[in-house]
């Protein structure tokens, strides 16, 4: 799931400054899991923001509301009411639903209020760490489930680096090689020569380096009138 | 029955109600006595009620393998020579208004027979079937 940080509160007032009704809108799927950007979190947000000593003038008026999901085009126009008055809209989801507000409701500026950090998932409660990069060729099979792409510090495929000390990253004790992982769950998976089959170089264009990617199902709505061969990303695509 | 089901170890204590980060779970007390409450358009089915009771009084599971809900009970019509359930009579005004025809009562497969009866000639081997 997409993990997100609420950005500092003073980073946040300074971008509602000078409007005069914003509608916060939290979000009910990713950023409500990781206690980011909920309702709970608008709400919270919304007392916050009210206080007046952030402000030297009036503060903006604040009505709080919250979706299940923000990603929706067509579900966030049907369904979501604009009071009336309102100049801007302080959006608590991730990237993805603060660009679907804005394109919804355009020309409304649309402030988002965290900041969209990773894809990931908890091992613990309460702990959520990066998983996966989107780099749309999964190369799990052969490293144990444990992704070199996301976790390794340098996206490295064949191997630790040397700077790999003790099981740990050379950027701190905070991370975890990688490829010491990996080679640990293969060994218990009795697959170590995965470990020694060399990968060559990735061709990064699935994973967006020929641009925004797409996906797109045909048969549903406008899947059916997309020609699949426009625009990059399907896998093997050249 | 809720999706959202406690056992008996449930004391009131509201520590799930608190953690909820979708605002999924309220409280009513009135009348002495404590009604918990759950919505599950907003439950996310996160888990951190589940991980938050003292008591280990949430069933997740419950959450997890949904029931199904009826949501409406609509007359089939029926082919006319099998019995198989075809489409219910709205559903065929609205293809016989926007293909601008009428549809008769047929399954694929019967419509099909149908129509090839209608020219022997072209399957050699075919009687004209009755479908009377």
């Amino acid at each position: 799931m997409i993990v997100g940080d609420l950005k500092p509160i003073e980073e946040i007032v300074s971008m509602i400054k000078g409007y005069t009704q914003v509608l916060i809108l939290g979000c009910g799927s990713c950023v409500t899991v990781c206690l980011s950007g909920g309702e709970r979190e608008a709400e919270q947000l919304g007392r916050e923001l009210a206080r007046i000593r952030h402000y030297q003038s009036a503060a903006p008026k604040f009505i709080v509301d919250s979706i299940l999901r923000q990603c929706e085009r067509d579900l966030v126009i049907e369904y979501q009411n604009i009071p009336a008055g309102t100049d801007a809209l302080l959006s608590l989801a991730c990237g993805a639903g603060v660009q679907t507000l804005a394109d919804a409701f355009e020309p409304l500026p649309v402030i988002p209020a965290l900041n969209t950090t990773f894809l990931g998932a908890s091992d613990k409660a309460g702990i959520w760490t990066e998983k996966c990069k989107g780099c749309g060729d999964c190369i799990l099979i052969n490293t144990g489930g444990i992704c070199p792409i996301a976790r390794c510090a340098k996206s490295l495929f064949n191997g630790p680096c040397g700077g790999s000390k003790e099981g740990y990253c050379e950027v701190g004790k905070y991370a975890p090689c990688a490829w010491a992982q990996i080679v640990a769950r293969l060994k218990k998976m009795n697959k170590l020569h995965l470990y020694e089959k060399i990968h060559s170089p990735k061709n990064w264009k699935p994973g967006g380096a020929a641009g925004p990617r797409k996906r797109v199902r045909t048969g549903l709505g406008e899947g059916n009138s997309i020609k699949l061969k426009e625009g990059p990303l399907l896998i093997g695509d050249s | 029955m809720s999706y959202f089901r406690v056992n008996e170890n449930c004391n009131g204590c509201l520590a799930c109600v608190e953690s909820c980060p979708s605002c999924a779970l309220s409280f009513i007390d009135q009348d002495g006595s404590r009604t918990l409450k759950h919505n599950m358009t907003k439950c996310a089915r996160c888990g951190q009620c589940w991980r938050v009771c003292p008591q280990a009084a949430i069933e997740f599971r419950h959450l997890l393998v949904a029931r199904w809900d009826e949501v409406i009970t609509l007359d089939l019509i029926q082919c006319r020579v099998c019995g198989e359930p075809l489409y219910s009579p709205a559903y065929r005004q609205k293809v016989e208004s926007t293909l601008d025809t009428t549809q008769e009562a047929l399954c694929p497969k019967h419509r099909q027979t149908r129509a090839a009866s209608m020219w022997p000639h072209s399957l050699p081997g075919m009687a004209r079937q009755s479908l009377k």
